[in-house]
């Protein structure tokens, strides 16, 4: 795909992003009066947090439906956001199934959570998967904060070898696509990560030399876009690809500096740059969600993914009584010392993300708090890690987005319903109002009553 | 036709009755008899059809097939039971007729070197580069995104994609670099890290060993850290304790360790003999302080307490015993106590007595970094050599000195002739920057921070053949570049480029005293790391969480001991250019004491590697008997003989078992350790005939090394059952053990040379094998078998290969 050629989205930029067959949407990034006027007093903000390898089914899916719904085990932390949560049965992504590419489940869960699309079996000459719903929202919305979108995540170790049956470790690391073949690594070093949030280095500087800095930046981005768009012609259509990504870096970094011009993104009180990753796994998780609250916070993104782990990740959790490797552990055979342990993991997941819905709650937003303006969906694209099942997959919805949600029930949809359609639903609340996601039949109903 | 004729008919094929009649008398009957009824034109089983192939011409022209085919026969996976076995020799004259009309065909038609996508540097590239080319240690990249792999390595051209908070990355490294290179490194505000092990909670030995590591080093009480500084300069260690030591004992020694050098020995409480109150000397919460400059990068950081067991009062029979007065617990009741009360209070005192007796589990808890204070000022001597071709630092600078420098440095940076057109948007930025009243190493250091960024320097691209051509051979500098990643992953240094500029890198004897040169030099450690690291996947290591219950002698220090090994055994093939099949059998190997003792291999002493050679008691012996190989390739809690079977298979024999088909059967791994020991289970997992065929020669090969637990250690048992690493091979080979085993791979070690090859020309290229490569493979593993497997005859053979050598052009569509 190519990128983005003007400052401004054109609406043809936006139909490549999605993919294909699109009509005519109106995005509000086209218009930024307009979505000023409406939107700038309490922005929506979307985020998507990803938990590896699958749940033990029996221990995640509540008993009841509606609003009378009993909390199962493993969703047992996030009781008392009850009336915050959506929790969505029945949701499934197709895509993620072998479809004839034979073994492969966690990368292609991995590749298509967010996208929708079936990615293409590679070990890399040819990666390809699609854009990412995050992404989508990115290229609209995210023209309105000082970065578009902030991936995170909480496996900093490298991987090593092959990741999953032949495919790409691209599929398995990252979630977030830019493009069918740019993958957005998630940044795993909170010392990082705040360092991009409010563009604070070790090195203090006061604000003359930061005008200066940001001058010279922009005189070597023209220099070397310049040499860039040279080179290009005499390139074959792969190295040119390459070099594509690169522009389109260069661009965005040009787009931040005039942005961080007109208005310096503050710190809130009381928040501190973090040291660097905290010894243990529980703080490590907590304070990259707590990242992901304060960008929210002070408005820096709207737009959030984040990953508890990669797809197939080997963690161990000595901590809660499981020194095993989660992905061979997931492979129990129902033998059930072992599911217990799976459960264990699971739930441990929804404590720390229970950390972060109230962190959400206890941030006060505009009229009412964070949590209230944002809608942040939990899952993964395997249900059962054990049989590599990706129907019914565990899936729930916490916050109101500004009232577009209407939380505090079990929705149980139609078997097969895709996954892809919650985001379709989702992005129109943030008024992106894209005709497709990957796989996506239509809107997900019921979530606003 | 009996087996033999049949051997006879095909020897003469070739030459007199050519491809075809060779075909019709002696294969095609072969396969009647033995393949068509399943795999013909009724049955196609597995979607195969030979019988549809009906001239050698058909076959030769569409072989990927018949490639499986020679597999199939070779590892008598086919014909199964209950068809008749074939003879040796005959599977022998038919695989190696297919294979030589195969191949015959092949060279009869154009090489294709394939074509690598311009390739952004990894992580590891670009710190080696910025290293070399600025002479600057900071290493940015480790804060860059992960790089993701494909193939098993982090360095393909297709897979490297660049985010645009990558983009942000290099833009904010590029002028820390600038401004390191040129004025030195930033004043960094003092920080403060803390270290801990990810459980709070570990379990010193309390028993008064008479053997035991006196530096502490390896003790469970010793905390290991790898921490990464950012710049030279002196920090602060806070080493804060916990636990308890008898009273009466001689002060508690703690001592500081930098990359296994012992840097300072504190005394706790020196003087304060007996000033506590209790029977004990609690340390909770307890601080030594140290302070050492420390050079920039990571380093390996452990606090120990020295000579643990020293010092105990004498009763605990520790070495050196305690020269303080003995403090002794007294039974002093008060006075009047009724006899039932004095009855519970002696009760109560022998109580404390038991309680009182070996006690010594004082533990370094944590320990704080906190730096940096006073960094070296102002840039480095090696930075000043490589920035300034003309002019130094503080004098008078003409403008074409500028020119000067920037051209030179954009010539290395970009890693060929730059042309003044190129130079001139560099000098454009410095010289504004100059009329706006900057000085003359601002100016410069802005130029330096263009380079940085620019796609010439983070992108390695090449040129395509010009057309009508389809194929060409690469630049000397592209060359001199793929030789340099290869090798150093890092840029080429002058002596390179100079044999680039004068074109003397094309000539093989160059070429090949440059290789020579290449790996004697330090900076081929990168090719042990990144390309070892990978292949054999000790890089694992880094992220290894073996379960701590059941392997409690697992910690930090014996992770990095393990690492070294590797890396160690690896440098010595390199550096002495061996043998590569020293990889499956060297009789050496390289240990520090805490390393020596992991394996039972005694009398070394001392944090130092040093090469041993090993008995053949020892039971150690190449990469197989490596602690690290055997680690990654466990999972926490157990051994697996399918993991370190299929490890062998896919890393060292060149043939990767195919992925289970969907809906196989999983181990059961419930009835393991319980009713049934592992091997049992695996056989009966391996009684499934769709199981079997792949299992029965991953398994032989596991259970091999059945005796190496999950970390690497020998055992004899495996929980209540008694290891039994005896195996057969689908092709009737038996051996028992690791040295069984080695025998086989030794016999198998032309798969080995196919298997080093493959992963080697994969890394070395950037990009994964295809088709059109199995000539290039199969020559170089010929040219190293030739040169009795020489380490340096495998890189020259790489290196002077079409694909290394020629690039075609791009057939993809934009």
């Amino acid at each position: 795909m190519n990128p983005i050629t003007g400052r401004r989205l054109s609406r043809r930029t936006v139909l490549r992003g999605l993919g294909a067959t699109v009509a005519l949407p109106l995005l509000d990034a086209m218009t930024p009066a307009l979505a000023r006027a409406s939107g700038a007093k309490r922005p929506v903000r979307l985020a998507f947090t990803y938990i590896p390898n699958g749940v033990t089914p029996a221990d995640w899916t509540p008993k009841g439906m509606g609003r009378d719904f009993e909390f199962s085990r493993i969703l047992k932390p996030l009781e008392p956001f009850r009336d915050d949560l959506l929790v969505l049965s029945g949701l499934a992504a197709e895509n993620a199934k072998a479809l004839g590419d034979g073994p492969g489940d966690h990368a292609r869960a991995g590749a298509a959570f967010l996208t929708g699309v079936h990615p293409k079996k590679t070990a890399g000459a040819d990666i390809r998967n699609g854009v990412s719903a995050d992404q989508i929202a990115a290229q609209a919305v995210g023209r309105q904060t000082r970065l578009p979108s902030l991936e995170l995540g909480c496996e900093e170790s490298r991987t090593v070898g092959n990741c999953d049956s032949g495919y790409s470790c691209a599929y398995t690391n990252s979630i977030s696509w830019r493009s069918e073949t740019t993958p957005m690594p998630p940044e795993t070093n909170p010392r990082s990560a705040f360092e991009r949030l409010f563009g604070i280095e070790d090195v203090a500087l006061t604000p003359e030399e930061r005008a200066r800095r940001a001058q010279r930046r922009k005189s070597i981005l023209d220099a070397v876009g310049e040499r860039t768009r040279q080179i290009m012609g005499t390139l074959g259509p792969s190295d040119r690809r390459k070099l594509d990504e690169y522009l389109y870096g260069v661009r965005e970094i040009e787009r931040q500096i005039e942005r961080a011009e007109k208005d310096q993104v503050e710190v809130p009180p009381g928040v501190e740059k973090p040291a660097g990753i905290p010894a243990t796994f529980a703080e490590y998780v907590k304070l990259m969600f707590d990242l992901q609250a304060v960008a929210f916070q002070a408005d820096v993104t709207r737009v959030a993914t984040m990953m508890i782990g990669r797809e197939g990740s080997l963690q161990t959790y000595p901590e809660i009584g499981v020194p095993d490797s989660h992905h061979p552990l997931t492979h129990h055979r129902q033998q059930p010392d072992f599911v217990e342990k799976v459960t264990r993991i699971n739930t441990f997941h929804a404590e720390l993300f229970a950390h972060f819905i109230a962190k959400l709650k206890a941030t006060p937003d505009a009229d009412g708090t964070l949590l209230d303006n944002t809608m942040v969906v939990y899952g993964s694209a395997i249900c059962d890690g054990d049989k590599h099942t990706h129907d019914d997959l565990p899936v729930l919805v916490a916050g109101r987005g500004a009232g577009r949600l209407h939380p505090g029930r079990h929705l149980v949809y139609p078997k097969d319903t895709p996954l892809t359609n919650l985001y379709l639903t989702l992005l129109d609340g943030m008024g992106v109002r894209p005709e497709t996601i990957g796989d996506s039949t239509g809107r997900l109903e019921h979530l606003d009553a | 036709m009996l087996p033999l004729l049949l051997t006879a008919a095909l020897a003469g094929a070739g030459a007199p009755h050519g491809p075809e009649s060779a075909f019709e008398e002696t294969i095609k009957p072969f396969l009647q008899r033995n393949c068509y009824l399943c795999h013909g034109a009724r049955l196609k089983n597995a979607d195969v059809d030979l019988q549809a192939f009906e001239t050698a011409r058909a076959i030769v022209e569409d072989p990927e097939v018949w490639e499986k085919a020679i597999v199939k026969l070779r590892t008598r996976q086919m014909p199964p039971p209950p068809m008749q076995p074939l003879e040796d020799a005959e599977i022998a004259a038919v695989t190696g007729w297919l294979e030589s009309e195969i191949e015959r065909a092949e060279r009869a038609r154009p090489a294709d070197p394939g074509r690598v996508t311009a390739r952004r540097l990894n992580r590891t590239e670009y710190n080696h580069t910025v290293r070399d080319l600025l002479g600057v240690t900071l290493r940015p990249a480790d804060e860059f995104p992960q790089d993701d792999a494909g193939y098993g390595f982090d360095n393909i051209a297709d897979v490297l994609s660049l985010s645009p908070v990558l983009m942000e990355k290099y833009m904010a490294a590029a002028e820390r670099l600038a401004r390191a290179a040129v004025f030195g490194a930033a004043d960094l505000k003092p920080t403060l890290a803390r270290l801990q092990p990810p459980l709070a909670r570990i379990d010193p030995d309390t028993r008064p060993l008479h053997v035991y590591d006196v530096d502490g080093l390896s003790l469970p009480n010793a905390l290991h850290v790898t921490h990464r500084f950012p710049v030279e300069a002196e920090y602060l260690f806070r080493v804060v304790l916990a636990g308890q030591r008898p009273a009466a004992s001689e002060p508690l020694k703690v001592a500081l360790w930098v990359d296994g050098r012992r840097v300072e020995v504190q005394e706790l409480d020196p003087d304060g003999a007996g000033s506590f109150y209790d029977d004990r000397q609690d340390f909770s919460g307890k601080t030594r302080e140290f302070r050492t400059r420390i050079a920039p990068g990571e380093h390996w950081i452990a606090a120990s307490i020295v000579g643990l067991f020293h010092g105990l009062p004498a009763g605990y029979g520790g070495p050196e015993p305690s020269k303080r007065p003995p403090f002794v617990l007294e039974f002093k009741p008060r006075p009047g106590l009724t006899p039932e009360r004095l009855a519970e209070a002696r009760r109560r005192f022998e109580e404390r007595l038991k309680d009182v007796a070996p006690a010594n589990d004082a533990r370094v808890r944590h320990f704080e970094i906190v730096g940096p204070f006073e960094p070296a000022k102002g840039p480095s001597r090696d930075s000043l050599r490589k920035l300034y071709a003309c002019g130094h630092l503080g004098q008078g600078h003409a403008p074409a000195c500028l020119r000067r420098n920037v051209a030179a440095l954009a010539r290395r940076a970009y890693r060929r002739p730059v042309a003044p057109a190129e130079t001139a948007p560099l000098l454009r930025l410095a010289e504004a920057a100059r009329e706006q009243g900057d000085s003359f190493e601002e100016a410069l250091s802005l130029a330096v921070q263009a380079m940085l960024v620019s796609p010439d320097f983070l992108f390695r691209i090449e040129k395509d053949p010009r057309p009508p051509a389809t194929t060409r051979r690469v630049s000397p500098h592209e060359l001199a570049s793929r030789l340099s990643y290869f090798l150093w992953a890092s840029m080429p240094d002058e002596s390179l480029l100079r044999a680039a500029d004068d074109g003397s890198l094309r000539q093989a004897a160059v070429l090949r005293a440059q290789v020579r040169r290449m790996l004697q030099d330090p900076k081929a450690s990168a090719l042990v790391e990144a390309f070892g690291g990978q292949w054999l996947q000790f890089r694992a290591l880094e992220s290894l969480s073996p379960d701590r219950e059941r392997f409690p002698t697992f910690d930090s220090h014996l992770r990095l001991a393990m690492k070294r090994e590797t890396e160690l055994f690896l440098e010595a093939v390199v550096r002495e250019d061996r043998s590569v099949l020293d990889l499956i059998d060297a009789p050496y190997t390289f240990v520090n004491e805490r390393l020596a003792r992991h394996y039972g291999i005694g009398g070394v002493k001392g944090q130092e590697f040093r090469k041993v050679y090993l008995p053949s008691a020892a039971n150690r012996g190449g990469v197989l008997g490596h602690a690290s190989v055997l680690a990654v390739s466990s999972y926490p809690n157990r051994t697996s003989p399918v993991l370190r079977g299929k490890w062998i298979l896919e890393n060292l024999l060149a043939a990767p078992p195919p992925d289970p088909p969907a809906g196989t059967p999983r181990l059961d791994e419930a009835k393991i350790g319980a009713g049934m020991s592992l091997r049992q289970q695996m056989e009966a997992h391996r009684s499934n005939a769709t199981c079997a065929a792949c299992h029965q020669r991953m398994d032989p090969l596991g259970f091999a090394l059945e005796n190496y637990d999950a970390i690497g250690a020998w055992r004899g048992q495996d929980g209540e059952f008694a290891i039994d690493a005896s195996g057969r091979l689908p092709d009737g080979r038996s051996f028992t053990g690791p040295s069984g085993m080695r025998a086989v791979l030794k016999q198998d070690r032309d798969a080995f040379a196919l298997a080093v090859t493959e992963k080697m020309l994969t890394y070395a290229l950037g990009r994964g094998l295809e088709r059109y490569d199995k000539r290039a493979i199969k020559d170089i593993a010929r040219g190293l078998a030739a040169r009795d497997y020489r380490f340096s005859a495998l890189v020259d053979e790489i290196v002077t290969s079409a694909p290394f050598q020629m690039r075609r052009k791009d057939r993809s569509s934009s």
